[in-house]
């Protein structure tokens, strides 16, 4: 029971009144499942950052729920996998080695090798995460993916509010991975509706270059890049994909002794592109 | 079926581990030495690259024949720098990778 206010102001000799009239349960007015307006801005701001590269997602899955559809496997797995693992590449590389009837330990050890880059993003955004709750942390690493991480990490110096954000963060982050759950669903429903002929794989390719490309600004980002398009090239022989993982690697270990003008001015973190979006 | 069940959610979880590694690693109170976080301000344009270079570049560990993709991917690019917009990239990369395809590309 809480004490009306009323009651208080009334002194101890007052008798106890009957039950008083009970209150009007107070309505969601303002708030939508008790998450306030400002919050809600947030998120969409999110949500426009990332939007463009929603349709690219869609695409995308399509394309990996046709897969699990090719494979003669029932049409669930596919969102379940998108809604889990969550990230394409390592969905197909699970998908082809089963369907070529690799030992499953075998899959399980190249999705994750894939997903190794993963660990980088997280890393990368442990400042942007470091006053969150352990609850958002845990949420926003669940549906952390190469498209949200960059582009949270590229916008995060644009909110010094750790409460907006997270907020922010999560409208990056949710929307996207449930478009490319919707995705992967409607192509293991449908099958392979889009023709071969379209190279519908270039979206990948694209996807990232529209995210990186237009927030290199500094002289290492620059470098990065470049040493880790060389080594990715140089070393395409190696197995399981871990080209990717070495060239992302080299790229983040030589260009961080490469000096830039942020440095002289202080030691803060050098490289923060600003605008992704539009 | 099964065992792809069962090979998506191990995947799922190894890979929700990897997820959390760096944010719970590297997300304490400390502040992080300068040459850390220049590092980690690093990682999405080195990750991006790779993705980019071994999915335009190579296909299935091959070098991929030059054709529409690597015309298109060099248009988003100058569209990229010019605009320094994401959905101007992705829209003028898509207009001319159709346009490269159906001129036979």
């Amino acid at each position: 029971m809480t004490p009306d206010p009323a009651d208080a102001a009334g002194g101890p000799d007052q008798q106890p009144e009957p039950a008083a009239p009970p209150r009007k349960p107070s309505a969601p007015d303002k708030a939508f499942a008790r998450i306030g307006h400002s919050q809600w801005r947030d998120f969409w701001t999110g949500t426009k950052a990332i939007a463009p590269l929603m349709p690219g997602s869609v695409v995308f899955g399509l394309a990996v729920g046709a897969l699990i559809n090719l494979a003669g496997w029932p049409a669930w797995l596919g969102p379940y996998a998108s809604a889990t693992v969550s990230a394409g590449a390592s969905q197909i590389a699970i998908v082809d080695a089963l369907t070529q009837g690799a030992p499953a330990i075998i899959a399980i050890v190249t999705a994750l090798v894939i997903n190794a880059r993963l660990a980088l993003y997280s890393a990368s955004l442990a400042p942007v995460f470091a006053a969150f709750p352990t609850r958002w942390k845990l949420l926003l690493a669940y549906l952390m993916t190469d498209q949200s991480a960059a582009v949270s990490v590229i916008t995060a110096d644009k909110w010094p509010d750790p409460v907006r954000r997270r907020w922010f963060i999560f409208g990056v982050s949710g929307p996207f991975t449930a478009v490319w759950i919707l995705g992967t669903a409607a192509g293991a429903i449908l099958g392979p509706v889009i023709p071969a002929e379209w190279q519908i794989g270039f979206i990948v390719p694209l996807m990232f270059i529209a995210v990186l490309v237009p927030a290199l600004r500094t002289l290492p980002a620059v470098a990065a890049t470049g040493i880790s398009i060389a080594v990715v090239l140089l070393l395409k022989d190696l197995p399981y994909g871990l080209n990717v993982l070495a060239g992302a690697l080299a790229g983040i270990g030589l260009a961080s002794f490469m000096p830039d003008r942020a440095d002289a001015v202080a030691g803060t973190a050098p490289g923060s592109p600003e605008e992704v979006a539009e | 079926m099964i065992t792809a069940f069962i090979v998506f959610t191990i995947a799922a979880i190894g890979t929700y581990a990897i997820r959390l590694s760096g944010v719970f690693l590297l997300g304490g109170d400390r502040e992080l030495p300068p040459r850390v976080r220049k590092a980690l301000s690093l990682v999405a344009p080195a990750a991006m690259a790779a993705i980019v270079a071994n999915s335009l570049l190579l296909n299935e560990g091959e070098w991929r024949a030059f054709g529409a993709w690597h015309l298109a991917a060099l248009v988003a690019v100058g569209v990229a720098l010019w605009k320094r917009s994401m959905g101007w990239t992705l829209a003028t990369g898509v207009v001319a990778f159709a346009a490269l395809l159906l001129a036979g590309l």
